[in-house]
This record gives structure tokens, sequence and C-alpha cells, in this order.
């Protein structure tokens, strides 16, 4: 996500870089080469700027695109190990920019890399204490009492545990929309095998701190070991197509910019997400407190994919059944973990659907 | 006539198109093989070990790195650190101003540039998704 939030595209510079071996040799060729950072073009590039910051979360406010916005604002809750700019990727398939012209408020939490010096940060501090500044600083800043939250996957899972511990007739939520979040940890069998009894993640966090951003990738690799190996072969075999190469850089950029999970989440999401399965079992404590989500009770809606392999629907099919509230729907769009949120398939299919259920409830 | 498709032709674009078609099964397969608890033992067991030699060999390398007088990767590691002290310093700063300016817009004292929208907008009246999904009530 640019920070660099108040410039507009327009005037934007590029930083200048130096030719890279590749494009020197064929260039002494007389072949004129393409950089394919200038392929993949400005990232997040949405004009927003940053209201809240502490430590490394900043929070986002996107200029309005619309004459009008609906009463409600919208904060969007981004993964604790993805860059957030999957949700605003480039002008025209940006869900950020599609919200803002359809008529919202629009908000975003940047979690940000976590340091050395962040490798306790807790549930507890993102779910008890992060979340609701945020919250707070959206009403403050909307001059609205009520917010509605998106969260996506892991932001789905966070959204989900904040609005089971702030329910009641006060809560700040006026609706909750969840991407693909997961809640059942029996139903990420190869993550559960793998960080079984037999995983060390003490051994991992006391060498590292915070899990370094190249084991998080690959362990989302090895949801889908050959993925990597046939997105290349795609992409060779549709190299004259120019959208589909820029798109296919795009992801890929994204798709190997994780982010280090901080250590003290990743120690609780291994013992009571993966292992004991605390959450669906109504056991998970949070701050003393245990995260009952039949507690939910606004309008909630969970959107997911058929062919999701980083969150199957074994992992997240229970939440529509286990929230409380009277108005939920669970929709399913055709298909990936990332292509619900970006690209063709998202613009068809899920941003509409979002659009039609939270545009009627945020009056 | 018809136009033919070269590309289609070609038996290494023909071979690519064969392994893009064959991947959900292949990673299907290993992805099997990984939920079995017994090669989730086998995998860290060998990641410990990758782990260690790693540790080691950095150690090894820090002191080479030291005696040639360059940097090691800690010291880069540090020196990333030390620009995201930095960094998070100045957005709490870029914040802070934001706060400022919205507050003397709030008490008048000077005019916002830009005019925030009305929160009156109501959505569209249609019944039907565009979306063509399944829903589950």
């Amino acid at each position: 996500m640019a920070s660099s939030s108040n410039e507009s595209p327009a005037v934007k510079a590029q930083p200048t870089r130096l030719p890279n071996p590749m494009q020197r040799a064929l260039q002494r060729m007389g072949i004129p080469a393409e950089d394919f950072e200038d392929k993949v073009g400005p990232i997040g590039v949405t004009p927003k700027e940053a209201i809240h910051s502490c430590g490394t979360l900043k929070l986002h406010h996107y200029k309005p695109l619309a004459d009008s916005v609906y009463r409600v604002p919208v904060l969007i809750v981004t993964s604790l190990v993805n860059q957030p700019y999957i949700l605003d990727l480039v002008p025209g398939q940006s869900m950020v920019e599609f919200l803002l012209r359809q008529g919202y408020d629009v908000y975003l939490i940047e979690w940000g890399r976590p340091r050395l010096e962040h490798k306790d940060l807790t549930l507890e501090d993102h779910v008890l204490d992060r979340l609701p500044e945020c919250v707070a600083r959206v009403q403050e800043d909307s001059g609205v009492r009520q917010v509605s939250v998106i969260g996506y996957c892991v932001g789905g899972l966070l959204s989900a545990m904040y609005a089971a511990l702030h329910a009641g007739p006060k809560t700040p939520l006026k609706n909750l929309v969840c991407i693909a979040a997961p809640v059942n940890g029996d139903g990420l069998e190869s993550l559960k095998a793998w960080m079984g009894p037999d995983f060390d993640e003490e051994a991992l966090i006391g060498h590292f701190g915070n899990v370094p951003a190249d084991w998080v990738q690959n362990a989302l690799r090895a949801l889908r070991p050959f993925g990597k190996l046939a997105g290349a072969m795609n992409l060779i075999n549709n190299a004259d197509k120019e959208e589909v190469v820029r798109s296919n850089l795009r992801m890929g950029k994204w798709e190997t910019d994780n982010i280090p999970f901080p250590g003290g989440v990743f120690r609780q999401m291994v013992r009571d997400f993966l292992r004991a399965n605390k959450l669906v079992k109504g056991e998970w404590v949070i701050g003393n407190r245990r995260v009952d989500l039949g507690a939910i009770r606004v309008p909630f809606l969970h959107l997911l994919a058929q062919e999701d392999h980083i969150t199957p629907y074994a992992s997240s099919r229970d939440l529509v059944r286990l929230v409380g509230s009277a108005d939920k729907q669970e929709i399913i769009v055709k298909g990936g973990h990332v292509g619900l949120v970006a690209g063709r398939g998202a613009e068809l299919r899920m941003w509409p659907a979002l659009d039609e259920w939270l545009g009627r409830r945020s009056t | 006539m018809t136009d033919t498709d070269w590309n289609k032709l070609n038996p290494a674009a023909m071979w690519r198109d064969w392994i893009v078609k064959s991947e959900a099964q292949w990673s299907e397969t290993v992805s099997a093989m990984l939920k079995d608890p017994r090669s989730g033992g086998m995998l860290n067991k060998q990641i410990e070990e990758a782990r260690l030699m790693q540790r080691q060999f950095a150690e090894m390398a820090q002191i080479g790195l030291a005696t040639a007088n360059l940097p090691a990767r800690s010291d880069l590691e540090a020196l990333d650190e030390r620009m995201g002290r930095l960094e998070d310093g100045l957005a709490q700063v870029s914040a802070a101003l934001v706060q400022l300016r919205n507050a003397l817009v709030g008490a008048g004292t000077v005019k916002h540039v830009g005019v925030s929208p009305p929160r009156t907008r109501k959505p569209p009246a249609r019944s039907v998704a565009t979306a063509k999904v399944a829903a589950k009530g």
C-alpha cells in the first residue's frame, strides 16, 4: 500500500531505477526491453490519507468518489500476513475503488510489518486494543456512531472475534462482512498435520521473534504445491496478451510479498486455533473473555470462494451457523481465495454481491 | 477460411498447457500426503535440521564478513528495523497533522479545501443482484 497517500496518481513520481542486467543485455542487442516493474504499474494508488498511526499500524481514510455517500462508514480489516494492496490493486481493478464509486465512505486498517520489538503482540492486542481504537477513530472522523466492518481472510477472523467481544446494545457495529474467514482449525488439514504436536513453535519464535515472511509464504504454498509452476506456465502461454501478463505479474508480486507473523499471535493460532480448535468449540478465551460467536447479532454476510485452497470450505463454513444474527447469509462465488477480492471474477461476481447486500443495510 | 492458432500447435505450449491442466490433480495428491500426521512429523524434523544448519552457516558467514569488513544479514536487518521505526514515526507525525487540520476545520478556524459529500445516499431500487451467485440463506 503506498504510504505517500496524499499524492494523486498523476503527480506521483515513479522512482528512477537503473536497468537490470537482463535489460542492459537486451538493449545492447538492439531489443527494447521493458522492466517488469513498469508492466505491474502503480499499485494501491487510490487517494487516501492516514488519520491514525500507532506503531506499525495505519488507519487510512480514502477520499470519497461519489457525490453522496451512505450514512454508515465501512472499515476494512486486512489480513495480518498479506499486504493490503490486494484490495486496491490498480485503478479499475480495485475493490476499494469500486466501493468508493458505489458511494461508501471507506476506511482501511494496514497492520504493517512487525519488527522484533513487536514479537509479543497477541490477539488480545489486536482484538481488544488496536481494532477497537480504529473503530473509535472512524466514529470520530465520520461523526457516525455505527460502523460496518469488512474483514478479509485472517482479518475476517479478527473481525468476527471483535464483533463477538463487542456485542450487545452498545455495539458500534452496524454490519459485519467476512470474506473467506477461517474459523474451524480442523478444516485446515495440511497445516494442522504440519503444526501438530511435533511442531516446535517456541523454537521458531525463539529463533526469529516473528515468523519470517518466507515461512508464511512456504506454508501458504504448501496448500497448493504446484500452483506457482502452473502460474508460470500459464504466463508463458499468454505472453502475447498484454493484460493477462500485467494481471499475472501484479498477483505474483502480491503473492510473494508476505508480512511476518507476530510471534505472539502465531503461538495462539497454532495452539488455540489449529491444535485445540477452540473457536468453534466456544472455548477460546481472549483477555479473560470467552469468544462466543453466537453473541453477534448484527446483520452478517460471509463471502466465500468455491475453489479456495487457502481457506477451504471446511474451515469457513461454520461461521454462518455459529453467528447469532437473525439476518445472516453466506454467498459462495466462483473462483479462488485471491480471485474472490481481485481480478475479473471479483469484478463480475463478488463486488456486486457485496454492494447489493451492504448498500441496503448502510442507510 | 479459418485462422489457425499456431500457438496451439506448438509442442512446448501444449506441454505447458498440460501442466496447467494437471496442476490441480498433482497439488491435490501432494496435499493429501501432507494431511497425514506422519508426513507432518517428517517435515518438522527436516525443518528443524534446516533451521540449525542455517544458524550455523549464518554464524560462520558473519565471522567471514566481519573479517572482510562487510555487513552481515543481521546488520542489514538491524538497519531495516531502524528504518521501519523512522517510517512509523513519520507516519505518526503525518496522522497527527491530519487530525490537527480536521480539528481546525471543525472549529471553523480554517477552511477545508475539499467538501465532504453528504451522507444521504440511498441504495438503488433494484432487487435482483447483478452477480450470478449461489446464495444460501
